[in-house]
């Protein structure tokens, strides 16, 4: 029971991860980015192309590579979020949200098989694995490379909330949440805060990304389809726009798939997370904690 | 708006010109072919074997060794009195619709036999083509029970099926005394085949005991589900009959998670590269497999051949695409003709042809009377032949 | 401003000259030539290949012309078509194999349950924003896709073998791939006609308006609801009754067969062909399921070829290659109205 919670919490943190670029992403454009699981997939894939380059890593230094790596990626997939919305989402602000909902799913096919045409269709093993010793805790059987990559995780979200409440830019991001034209014209340079919201919130899905790849140790150019739409669930259930809310959606996704396929056999594991998702949708559609809804949802 | 007597003419001249061309090539008027049998110009051989998506090196290694065998025969003097075999390879992706179109293709492109077939869900559904066009089809890998259960006459597969390899994962089981068992599939088609043939052998035999015959969602990077229900059901061995791609996966996961059981995983998870997904935890784990050329005793020479032709290795299948080619060119030449009825009454009659499987003999269910299936271990990082089980 | 707009004249287009193709195309009689053409083809070519990916190249046309309804007519965008596609194509597929008929006459049960599973999936995201209802609809169609994969009444992985062909009157098969074609051909025309003419009734302006601005539509007394409900349900039929097609053309059905990308392919056709314009869809379905046959050589590429075609197309023409030209009269310039067809759509 207690492994069962375990697992949950640890799958429920990268789906964590990637659901606040999600949420940030929507909150401050309404735009649900379509493309967002896939730049997790970017981020495993850059992680894997620098490890290689890197050559034959002795496994004592395995940690501090792949930290540097993970910096290195998240800066790249950062700026890959920032060159997407330059090019496909900036010139649709004005358009209605059919066109650049389309433009999402464009990129997001983009993205899938141009990575595909440069790796190959096959899956690639991740050159540097985190090997660590493991701990029995209350029945349940703890890894430490799942311990670092949850503190890794905890870190980045604490970090990022204490960016949102505390900095200047953080505040600029809440506001043109609340009310684009007033921050206009209260001078805040929306355009110049919205990249930066993309850069955030890739980056934070490019470290998901290599923390898989180093964890698991396989990627693939489609990895980041269905991870995509489970963390637009977590970011649903957790209510869409709310950064606490992505990280407490992550968990509770975790958790409740945790336990549907234990119960229904792992073949019905997707169906139970959109099933989940179009529960929350229908009977709670702002979410646990839920933002003040002003449009019809 | 109105067309216009201008617009009129000119599609008159349009339709005019389609009308004329109706006579040619096939069309319509031009009664249609009867059969793609042929008197002179090269033999074709059909091959629908995946060529992109994530069963494309596989196809690629089959392309290589039928080409290897079609490029030898016509050193040696081609078919029928000189006449050459020519390859004529398309893309089926492991997806139905995309196999049928292909299927299509290469009967209108006037092929004779068909020696391809990997993915038994694509190769389903162009069994009705062929056979419509009264071609033979010498099938060198897709092997799930349902391609045997249609009972087509100019089928013929010569890779193991299913139930063979069933059958000798329960042979292993019992000779290396695996008391309990966990049947773990990826929910397709030829993964589904193999776990539920082998628990109804292991039911109806008795002396083994199915704990556990669970399925996995494929695509995905995390699988504690499935080994939380192993771990806690805790068998002496499991049996995965998915890819690689997750066969990987579960098998990386079930050690982190310090499963101390023996593993084993069907033929469709051979590949170089699970060893490398699964890391450490790759050593020692079996799989029920026929012969590769690097476990044949004998084929070094076949293999240096390849390697020359090819510059790279040869991998799974290469020998029984190779095998496919040679038993088409045979069946040819003792029918004497490329007439599908022909053909097929020629393989039907093969008795004692060798090939890297064995000598071959068709069943009655045109299958191979031995499955060939072997056990293999992977030791220091590679497949090698464990017990031959004979 | 009081311009006198005479709104009983036929619109006229106030531009530059337009070219004698462009006039061709627009005719009438554009859609009687195609399906001439259509009807002609295997006069030229009747290889099993050609007629295979003609038949093929024509259900495509009759899904895309049905997710025209619910994506270019409505506005809703649906990522999850192919469901309905499913659902269609498994009834059929199911019900003649274990009875034995021959499909048309499972069509009766195709079109209630496809109607029902319209109804489902429509029910709870319809009152759901654009963004939501995308991934929704995205989710049932792999809800869809993976409860056929694991039941063994939709057969499994394997899928469902051997169904039966369309119908078989005397020596008459339907099943021979030049009668498939040509029936095919003649049905798929029927719908895209209704499908257009649904475009130009009450209701399909009911639904343009909705597309538009959904709050104003609401206060002009459309029951927004129930409308965009029932282009689910139209989207549906036509998407349920181009699975039975499907079920006939390839004797076989299974999961693979109805992955998102599928889905995918069908929006891709909508939306590069033009929303709204059912001849653009017709010409945007030809050109993505010819094309990949025609350009074999392209492989997988070819995907990410459709999916920077289509970031392209939103960004600089975001109306489709070929839009939909409105139908209300056009106000001169300098008026309060945009003055461009199809201009409406942006805000």
């Amino acid at each position: 029971m207690t492994q069962l919670i375990w697992d949950g919490l640890f799958v429920g943190s990268f789906y964590a991860l990637i659901a606040l670029g999600y949420s940030m992403v929507y909150g401050i454009i309404k735009l649900l980015n379509f493309a967002h699981g896939d730049i997790y997939m970017l981020g495993a894939f850059i992680g894997f192309a620098l490890l290689t380059s890197l050559g034959g890593i002795p496994g004592s230094l395995s940690l501090v590579a792949l930290l540097g790596v993970l910096l290195v990626s998240m800066l790249l997939t950062g700026s890959a979020g920032v060159l997407i919305e330059r090019l496909a989402y900036r010139p649709l602000r004005g358009a209605p949200r059919l066109a650049a909902l389309i433009t999402a799913v464009g990129v997001s096919f983009s993205l899938e098989y141009g990575v595909s045409a440069i790796a190959g269709p096959n899956p690639r093993a991740f050159p540097v694995r985190l090997e660590g010793g493991v701990f029995q805790v209350l029945g349940a059987r703890i890894s430490l490379p799942q311990i670092i990559l949850m503190l890794i995780a905890a870190g980045l979200m604490i970090a990022l909330n204490t960016y949102i409440q505390r900095t200047s830019t953080g505040r600029a991001m809440r506001s043109i949440a609340l009310d684009t034209n007033a921050s206009l014209l209260m001078g805040i340079n929306v355009n110049a805060v919205i990249t930066r919201t993309f850069f955030i919130g890739s980056a934070l899905a490019g470290a998901a990304g290599v923390m898989a790849g180093a964890y698991y140790g396989q990627i693939d150019f489609l990895m980041g389809f269905i991870i995509g739409l489970k963390a637009f669930t977590a970011a649903v259930i957790g209510g869409i726009g709310n950064i606490k809310g992505a990280m407490l959606g992550g968990l509770v996704l975790g958790f409740v798939e945790a336990f549907g396929t234990q119960w229904f056999g792992g073949q019905w594991r997707d169906v139970f997370a959109f099933a989940v998702l179009i529960l929350f949708l229908t009977l709670r559609p702002t979410g646990i904690l839920g933002e003040r809804v002003t449009e019809r949802m | 708006m109105k067309f216009g007597t201008r617009n009129t003419i000119l599609l008159g001249i349009a339709s005019a010109m389609v009308f004329s061309t109706a006579g040619c090539s096939g069309g319509l008027l031009s009664g249609g072919s009867s059969g793609t049998a042929t008197t002179s110009g090269t033999v074709k051989l059909g091959m629908v074997v995946p060529l992109s998506g994530s069963s494309a090196p596989t196809g690629a290694y089959m392309k290589n060794g039928a080409q290897l065998a079609v490029d030898e025969i016509n050193k040696a003097g081609g078919v029928l009195g000189g006449r050459k075999l020519e390859l004529l390879v398309e893309d089926e992706a492991c997806d139905a619709q995309q196999a049928v179109a292909s299927a299509n293709k290469v009967v209108s492109e006037g092929a004779v036999v068909s020696v391809g077939g990997y993915c038994s869900g694509a190769t389903l559904p162009t069994l009705p083509i062929f056979q419509k066009a009264n071609i033979p089809m010498i099938i060198p890998a897709a092997n799930s029970q349902e391609l045997v259960a249609q009972g087509l006459a100019n089928v013929f597969m010569i890779n193991g099926t299913g139930k063979q390899q069933s059958t000798t994962a329960l042979a292993f089981m019992k000779k290396s005394s695996y008391p309990t068992v966990a049947l773990v599939d990826d929910n397709t088609s030829y993964s589904k085949d193999i776990t539920t043939e082998t628990q109804s052998q292991i039911q109806k035999d008795g002396s083994v005991k199915v704990l556990l015959n669970t399925s996995v969602t494929a695509g995905e990077s995390d699988y504690s589900a499935v080994v939380r229900a192993i771990m806690s059901k805790n068998p002496a061995l499991v049996y995965w009959t998915g890819y690689y791609q997750e066969g990987g996966l579960i098998i990386n996961q079930l050690k982190k998670a310090g499963f101390t059981g023996a593993i084993m995983v069907a033929d469709g998870s051979v590949d170089p590269s699970l060893v490398k997904i699964a890391g450490q935890g790759a050593e020692g784990v079996f799989a029920t497999m026929t012969q590769t050329p690097d476990t044949l005793k004998g084929a070094q020479k076949w293999i240096a051949n390849y390697k020359a032709a090819f510059k790279s290795d040869p991998g799974p299948y290469s020998t029984q695409s190779y095998d496919a080619v040679r038993l088409a060119a045979k069946a040819i030449g003792d029918a004497g003709s490329t007439k599908g009825a022909d053909i097929i009454k020629a393989l039907s009659a093969i008795n004692g042809f060798s090939m890297f499987s064995g000598p071959l003999k068709f069943t009655t269910e045109h299958t191979l009377s031995s499955g060939g299936f072997v056990i293999l271990v992977v030791k220091g990082g590679k497949f090698t032949l464990d017990n031959a089980l004979s | 401003m009081s311009e006198n707009v005479d709104t009983t004249q036929a619109p006229r287009k106030i531009g530059p000259p337009i070219s004698r193709v462009s006039r061709l195309l627009e005719s009438k009689q554009l859609g009687w030539v195609a399906l001439a053409g259509a009807l002609l083809a295997p006069f030229v070519t009747a290889t099993p290949y050609a007629l295979n990916v003609m038949t093929t190249a024509a259900i495509f046309v009759m899904l895309a012309s049905g997710l025209n309804i619910v994506v270019g007519y409505c506005g809703l965008l649906d990522l999850g078509y192919v469901a309905f596609m499913a659902v269609g194509a498994y009834t059929a597929g199911i019900l003649s194999k274990s009875f034995q008929l021959p499909l048309i006459f499972t069509i009766p049960a195709v079109l209630v349950l496809t109607v029902l599973a319209g109804l489902i999936i429509g029910g709870p995201t319809l009152r759901l924003r654009s963004d939501y209802l995308a991934i929704v609809t995205l989710g049932f169609g792999e809800i869809t896709r993976i409860t056929a994969n694991n039941l063994t009444v939709t057969g499994g992985p394997s899928g469902i073998f051997g169904i039966p062909g369309l119908l078989k009157i005397g020596s008459v098969d339907v099943e021979d791939p030049a009668v498939l074609y040509y029936v095919t051909v003649l049905v798929v025309a029927v719908f895209v006609l209704a499908s257009a003419r649904l475009g130009k009734s009450r209701l399909g302006r009911a639904w343009r308006f909705v597309r538009e601005d959904e709050d104003a539509a609401e206060a002009m007394g459309i029951h927004t609801y129930k409308v965009k409900l029932l282009a689910y349900i139209f989207g549906a039929i036509w998407g349920g009754l181009g699975g039975v097609l499907f079920a006939a053309h390839l004797s076989a059905v299974s999961p693979q067969s109805f992955i998102f990308l599928q889905s995918a392919l069908v929006l891709m056709a909508v939306v590069l062909g033009g929303m709204g314009n059912m001849r653009g869809v017709v010409i945007g379905a030809l050109v993505i399921s010819l094309v990949p046959e025609l350009l074999r050589d392209l492989g997988a590429h070819r995907y990410l070829f459709f999916g920077l075609l289509l970031v392209v197309v939103m960004v600089f023409r975001p109306q489709g290659l070929w839009p939909s030209r409105g139908y209300e009269p056009e106000r001169p310039a300098g008026g309060t109205g945009d003055g461009e067809p199809g201009g409406g759509q942006s805000r």
